[in-house]
């Protein structure tokens, strides 16, 4: 397992360069640079700027001074945000993404793995068309939507909770944002659990221990739980970067200072550092629970050697 | 300066704009449901709260792109910098220009030498007296070219700057000079009436040296930022929030009331709403113009709107066919839309409809076209009739293309609404193209579009601001326009020291530009403003800049 582990780890290297370069190559391609503004620079000027920010050397330079650059961990000065550099905007933002993301995490996977194994026993009943259907529309109704009406309820109406803003942790600014963002995780793991777990409970070996006069407790909890996991696993791979690295939606509506409104506005604003720098680490964690969520299959299943 | 809000400049409105649309529009307008009936009631007394109490919540339209006063660019940073920073005057809660660091100041016959005496009280947050010195070191930071600030050109009224920006001379010969501490004598390369507009500008703030010269570019974190106006830096969060506190080393502190300013950066006006609804701020900075009458309903008076010194305008391109030396064309298009009906239905009525460039200003008489006065039947038929002399007729139609800023579904409602006027009231096929806001910047610097949409705020209330846009060789003149009669006016007005003059030289170049059919004017921004009652010394005002200093919360219940 430790060879496949850094066998997988040094195949991400080239992966990362492709996704370097290919972002590189994408952001210059777009029309408009970050200094373009409608107030317009007078050329002079804007050639001091740029030459500030090493934009006036060739593109190959450019892209060459960036390899280096991230090489020594230094994702560069933010163009839009000037003073501030990259390092600091993520090492900022990440947290507040992570810290909301982990609880919206946390919750998706309670409720959605119980609604889901509930459903399952109840197979045909209301207690499995009810939920579903909840976790139909928690899956098409959007955060956009889900949000706002969160914050209708519980910040305006009954002023329990704080309609935005984040207040260095404070408990009471998590709660909403966490709701908005676990809603259509909580859904999407609720029907996939009752899916498997319908499938797993169909199966002989469970057949097999119902006829041994097992209690449906052990059957489900010793049995039954563990190869129900396995689709989850591979869902939760990508799912659990895109849950942390946060939302713009959500960001933007509840005014939290994430790097998710980063990614757009950066790319709005042709802050090539800033969406390169975001990228990157969208691209690493990815390639790393992908591989967690291979290993933990190799640890659910006992079919799969690594 | 410019406008649409642009995201890199210094208006930060459109990324909202393009940020609830990216929030795939419903973010950027809840539904009906999102608004009480009737707001819970404030109880307001007429004694201010106590000083635990004197907590400001404000909104700004975005996080500001950095808080050094040398760099700054947008609407925001211009307003957390209007708290931090005291230039040599400043501005009071109508607008108007008040001594700053400044009491007094003289200007020489000939408008060029400006000399200013600065108070001995003024000190920094450190408790340092703030000198002359202090001024010409930030001036001189501004225009250098190492520091690379969007806003050297701004100063480019002061002997030198402009050859400092480019290069050209060394940062020592900046047309100001400190006699003594307290003196500051600035060289203006043309009398120029609004200079002390200017002089209220971030950029042209004092700086204080030691703290730059110790922390390099981390010398605008909390900390280390030493400032000297009536707040400092607390804490500064990017996308989160800005705390100041109060400076008590200010030269006016004993009359300020707010003990901390918490400005939360917030570009989806919806979500600006909700959160003053759920009493989290004190006031915002723009609400979704169809929430207008919902918000009026439900908070009465605590809704504020007022006119702003913006002009939303479409522009022609004279340079290629079809507009170019088509004044008759130019003039129909502009005609044939019913100004009325797009303030009225699609900005709900907070904007007002505009005949000319120039937004309402105290003592200059706009321009305003004849054909403005006519019915909007006459109107039409004017339009028509000018528009079939430029050679088009129902058999052969105008056929254009207008581009626009992807921006919302306000602006693209608008747009449709424009170009259905054109097709009702002319015959004239006009297809509308939008594009990412960065795209069109640089499309209409390389002068690609024939017709676009543009929009202007003024960087200071003077007729000039806008004028320039139809300069020759001025950047922004995206449409090429050129014409001798105004140049010649508007370097005459320029040259001269005297106000009334010069409006009334600006009101002859107006004139020119409406014969001629120049720009299509539409409305003036308005500013819209949700204010809590218990807020005191907060004032509407055209620049729309309202500092901290000024206010005061007066003891209430509820929020």
């Amino acid at each position: 397992m430790l060879r496949y582990t850094l066998r997988r780890l040094l195949g991400a290297i080239p992966t990362m360069l492709v996704i370097i370069s290919l972002a590189f190559v994408l952001l210059h391609a777009a029309p408009g640079g970050p200094f373009d503004a409608q107030k317009a620079l007078p050329p002079e000027i804007k050639k001091s700027i740029e030459h500030t920010y090493h934009l006036d050397e060739p593109l190959y330079e450019q892209y060459g001074r960036y390899l280096v650059q991230i090489l020594h961990g230094d994702f560069g000065p933010s163009y839009q945000y000037r003073g501030t550099r990259v390092n600091d905007l993520i090492a900022e933002g990440f947290p507040v993404d992570v810290g909301i993301g982990s609880i919206a995490l946390a919750l998706a996977l309670i409720f959605g793995t119980a609604i889901g194994i509930l459903a399952a026993l109840r197979q045909n009943s209301v207690w499995d068309y009810l939920p579903m259907g909840i976790a139909m529309l928690g899956i098409s109704i959007p955060s956009f939507v889900i949000a706002p009406v969160l914050i209708l309820i519980f910040a305006v109406t009954l002023h329990w909770l704080p309609a935005g803003a984040w207040s260095g942790g404070d408990p009471s600014h998590l709660v909403l944002p966490a709701l908005a963002l676990a809603a259509p995780y909580t859904a999407y793991v609720a029907r996939l659990m009752r899916g498997s777990m319908v499938e797993v409970l169909g199966s002989p070996f469970i057949r097999t221990a119902h006829a041994k006069g097992l209690p449906l407790r052990t059957i489900v909890l010793r049995h039954a739980i563990k190869p129900a996991l396995m689709p989850l696993v591979s869902f939760l791979g990508p799912a659990v970067v895109g849950i942390i690295t946060g939302s713009i939606v959500i960001e933007t509506i509840f005014g939290l200072p994430g790097i998710g409104r980063y990614f757009v506005d950066g790319a709005l604003n042709r802050d090539y550092t800033v969406v390169l720098g975001v990228t990157i680490l969208y691209g690493a964690l990815i390639l790393l629970f992908n591989l967690l969520a291979d290993l933990a299959y190799a640890l659910l299943d006992p079919r799969i050697r690594l | 300066m410019f406008s649409l809000h642009a995201p890199a400049g210094r208006r930060a409105l459109l990324p909202a704009l393009l940020l609830s649309l990216l929030a795939f529009a419903a973010c950027g307008r809840h539904d009906d449901a999102s608004l009480p009936q009737a707001a819970p009631a404030i109880k307001v007394g007429t004694q201010p709260a106590p000083d635990a109490e004197q907590v400001l919540s404000r909104q700004i339209l975005g996080s500001p792109r950095t808080l050094d006063p040398s760099l700054s660019t947008g609407i925001p940073a211009q307003h957390v910098l209007d708290d931090l920073f005291e230039g040599l005057v400043t501005i009071d809660e109508a607008g108007h220009i008040a001594p700053g660091v400044a009491t007094s100041w003289e200007i020489s016959a000939d408008g060029l030498t400006w000399t200013f005496h600065l108070r001995d009280d003024a000190q920094w947050s450190n408790g340092q007296p703030v000198t002359a010195q202090d001024f010409i070191y930030g001036w001189r930071r501004t225009v250098a070219p190492a520091t690379a600030s969007e806003y050297a050109q701004a100063l480019a009224p002061i002997v030198n700057a402009y050859d400092i920006s480019t290069g050209k001379k060394p940062v020592d010969q900046l047309g100001a000079e400190a006699p003594d501490p307290h003196t500051l004598v600035v060289h203006l390369v043309a009398p120029t009436p609004y200079f002390l507009e200017l002089l209220t500008m971030a950029y042209l703030a004092p700086l204080y040296k030691p703290a730059i010269d110790q922390w390099g570019d981390a010398w605008i974190q909390a900390g280390h930022m030493i400032s000297n106006g009536p707040f400092l830096l607390s804490e500064s969060v990017i996308n989160g929030h800005i705390t100041l506190l109060k400076n008590p080393h200010y030269w006016d502190a004993a009359n300020v009331r707010i003990q901390k300013v918490v400005y939360y950066p917030i570009n989806d006006p919806s979500a600006a709403t909700s959160r003053y609804l759920a009493g989290e701020l004190d006031w915002t900075n723009r609400f979704v113009a169809s929430d207008t009458e919902r918000l009026t309903k439900a908070l009465g008076d605590q809704v504020v709107h007022g006119p702003y010194f913006g002009t939303v305008m479409l522009g022609f391109n004279n340079a290629v066919p079809p507009f170019k030396d088509n004044p008759k064309l130019r003039r129909a298009m502009s005609m044939a839309i019913d100004r009325k009906i797009i303030t009225r239905y699609i900005e709900h009525g907070i904007a007002t409809p505009a005949y000319n460039m120039i937004p309402p200003l105290a003592g200059y008489t706009p321009a305003i076209p004849d054909w403005a006065k006519l019915s909007d039947d006459d109107r039409h038929a004017l339009a028509r009739k000018l528009y079939h002399e430029a050679g088009y007729s129902d058999k052969h139609p105008l056929n254009v293309v207008l581009t626009y800023p992807t921006s919302g579904p306000s602006v693209r409602r608008f747009m449709d609404a424009i170009a259905a006027m054109w097709r009702i009231n002319l015959g004239a096929n006009v297809q509308l193209y939008d594009v990412q806001w960065k795209v069109l910047l640089q499309r209409l610097q390389m002068k690609q579009p024939i017709f676009f949409w543009n929009a202007w705020i003024g960087d200071y209330p003077d007729p000039f601001t806008f004028m320039q846009l139809f300069q020759k060789g001025f950047a922004q003149n995206y449409g090429d326009y050129y014409d001798p009669k105004f140049e010649a006016l508007l370097a005459r007005a320029q040259a001269s020291p005297d106000n009334a003059e010069r409006y009334r030289l600006f009101h002859q170049a107006e004139q020119i530009l409406n014969d001629d059919g120049a720009y299509i004017p539409f409305y003036y921004y308005p500013t819209t403003h949700l204010v809590k009652p218990y807020l005191k010394g907060w004032k509407d005002n055209v620049l729309d800049r309202n500092l901290s200093r000024y206010m005061v919360v007066l003891q209430h219940e509820g929020h």
